[in-house]
């Protein structure tokens, strides 16, 4: 935890003095001689808790407060008024604007610095408990709940978001030849604010392409489009995305793709695995970027494999990170397995000197097999999972 | 963590970016290259001499750095780009981007 800075305002110098020596031992201080000199010192430092004195010259502790209550930056900053034991109306006037705690006159320093440790720390919880809940709603929402299910192929997803993650994201639609519009991407940045915009991002997104979803797509048409909404939207300044947009056409065995920036797929059959090259610039970067499309044939038992840079970025025991060879590797040995997706994801964890991911990680694995009958669809993620085969 | 930059010219920056350029420090180097941009530099060197890890934070904020610059025809170039950085501008092909130079003082001689 950082070091917490607390505002004391109090017009009697010793006692400001007493109460900045003895709340220093666990916060960094700073001070105001009354309410005018507390707003200016708020207004270039902002601190995690004030402790403040009710009467004072030129603005008292109420009117303080009543200003702070007005600014929303401001506005939440935990509150302690320090009064006087019989001051009943006091209390009465500081509860109603609001004030988190009083600490009365001649007060107990044991019982003061216990009260603003016990503040600040809940008010720390209830901040984390409240990214934690609001960063696993939106990373929830980025992902689909089910998967389209196709005879002759296997399709696995496996996901799993990151507190201190991205924004990975993942969506399909089925065009009305049979043929599935599959997008697959990750916006830039770290923490709730990434999944955030990622969020927001990805309906947008997902708006604007499925309006321009005709019967025949075009990812790469696709990708300068979302590319110059990202250059355009003030809103949207500073956001960056990888994507991989594909139309997978299951009766003609192709996948035709754009990549715009996003992790390189592998191909991968029972002997080998390789990188599919071609890529373009990421997007949100510049007006002049261009994106090509390509499209590739899907052998019998072959697989397609798209993932995202935390699987890439995952720290290897060697003090390196995986990497695509170590991905290509990886992805060769966990062919054969039953559920080639959990496989590969638990083969990069027992390589890596951590036990989870460090970032938001995804892994999208399609595996075209040889019998028609097949029709395999599962998702492995840490809530809502579902298995159908 | 700060960054220490070298003015070369009237609009011309150098930055050494140090070890990382990560999630960690990637708002610290958005700080250090607001006041320059604003104050009229427009073209950026980043010296990566000592770079091992550059993520995609860290490339993000060279992101916002470009986009700042590109609105008043700046650049951004790499020069002494090391192995982990050079893996990630091939990856992301953002060598079309920002041109990549073998040191500071090439990098120098084509922008001025």
């Amino acid at each position: 935890m950082d070091e917490r800075l607390i505002l004391v305002v109090e017009d009697d110098a010793t006692l400001r003095e007493l109460l900045s020596y003895r709340l220093e031992s666990h916060c960094t201080v700073i001070t105001a001689v009354d309410g005018l000199d507390a707003l200016a010192k708020i207004e270039s430092r902002r601190p995690d808790l004030i402790v403040s004195d009710v009467m004072m010259p030129r603005m008292d502790g109420f009117t303080l407060l009543k200003e702070l209550q007005k600014q929303k930056e401001t506005r939440a900053i935990p509150f302690i008024f320090l009064t006087a034991r019989t001051d009943e109306d006091a209390r009465l006037t500081g509860m109603r604007l609001g004030v988190d705690d009083f600490i009365t006159k001649p007060f107990d320093m044991k019982q003061l610095v216990s009260r603003t440790k016990r503040l600040l720390e809940r008010v720390e919880v209830f901040s984390n408990r409240l990214d934690t809940q609001l960063g696993h709603d939106f990373s929830q929402r980025l992902m689909p709940t089910s998967l389209p299910k196709v005879p002759s192929y296997e399709l696995f997803v496996r996901y799993e978001p990151n507190q201190q993650g991205g924004g990975d994201l993942l969506d399909w639609h089925q065009l009305s030849d049979g043929r599935y519009f599959v997008a697959i991407g990750d916006v830039m940045g770290k923490g709730l604010q990434a999944k955030f915009y990622a969020y927001s991002f990805l309906s947008y997104v997902r708006a604007s392409l499925r309006a321009r979803l005709t019967d025949t797509p075009h990812p790469a048409d696709m990708m300068a489009h979302i590319n110059t909404l990202l250059l355009s939207d003030q809103v949207l300044t500073d956001t960056f995305a990888s994507f991989l947009l594909l139309v997978w056409d299951p009766e003609a065995y192709t996948i035709t793709f754009a990549n715009a920036g996003h992790c390189r797929p592998l191909l991968v059959d029972a002997n080998a695995a390789h990188l599919v090259t071609d890529s373009d610039l990421i997007l949100g970067l510049t007006p002049e970027a261009t994106f090509e499309q390509h499209t590739l044939e899907l052998e019998p038992n072959t697989a397609f494999v798209a993932y995202t840079d935390g699987l890439l970025e995952q720290p290897t025991i060697g003090g390196d990170t995986l990497g695509e060879d170590g991905i290509c590797r990886l992805a060769q040995d966990a062919f054969s397995a039953d559920l080639p997706v959990d496989a590969l994801w638990n083969a990069a964890l027992d390589a890596s000197p951590a036990s989870t991911y460090n970032d938001d990680t995804l892994i999208f694995w399609l595996t075209r097999t040889t019998t028609p009958s097949t029709a395999l669809t599962h998702v492995s993620a840490p809530t809502d999972a579902n298995t159908e085969a | 963590m700060s960054f220490s930059t070298q003015s070369v010219s009237d609009n011309t920056l150098v930055i050494h970016i140090g070890e990382t350029l990560d999630f960690r420090n990637a708002d610290a180097f958005k700080e250090t290259v607001h006041a320059p941009v604003d104050a009229g530099k427009h073209q950026f060197i980043l010296d990566f001499s000592d770079t091992d890890v550059l993520d995609s934070s860290g490339l993000g904020a060279i992101f916002s750095l470009y986009r700042r610059v590109a609105a008043h025809d700046g650049t951004v170039v790499f020069a002494n780009t090391s192995e982990p950085v050079r893996v990630v501008v091939e990856l992301t092909r953002t060598y079309k981007v920002f041109p990549q130079y073998d040191s500071v003082e090439s990098a120098q001689a084509e922008l001025t």
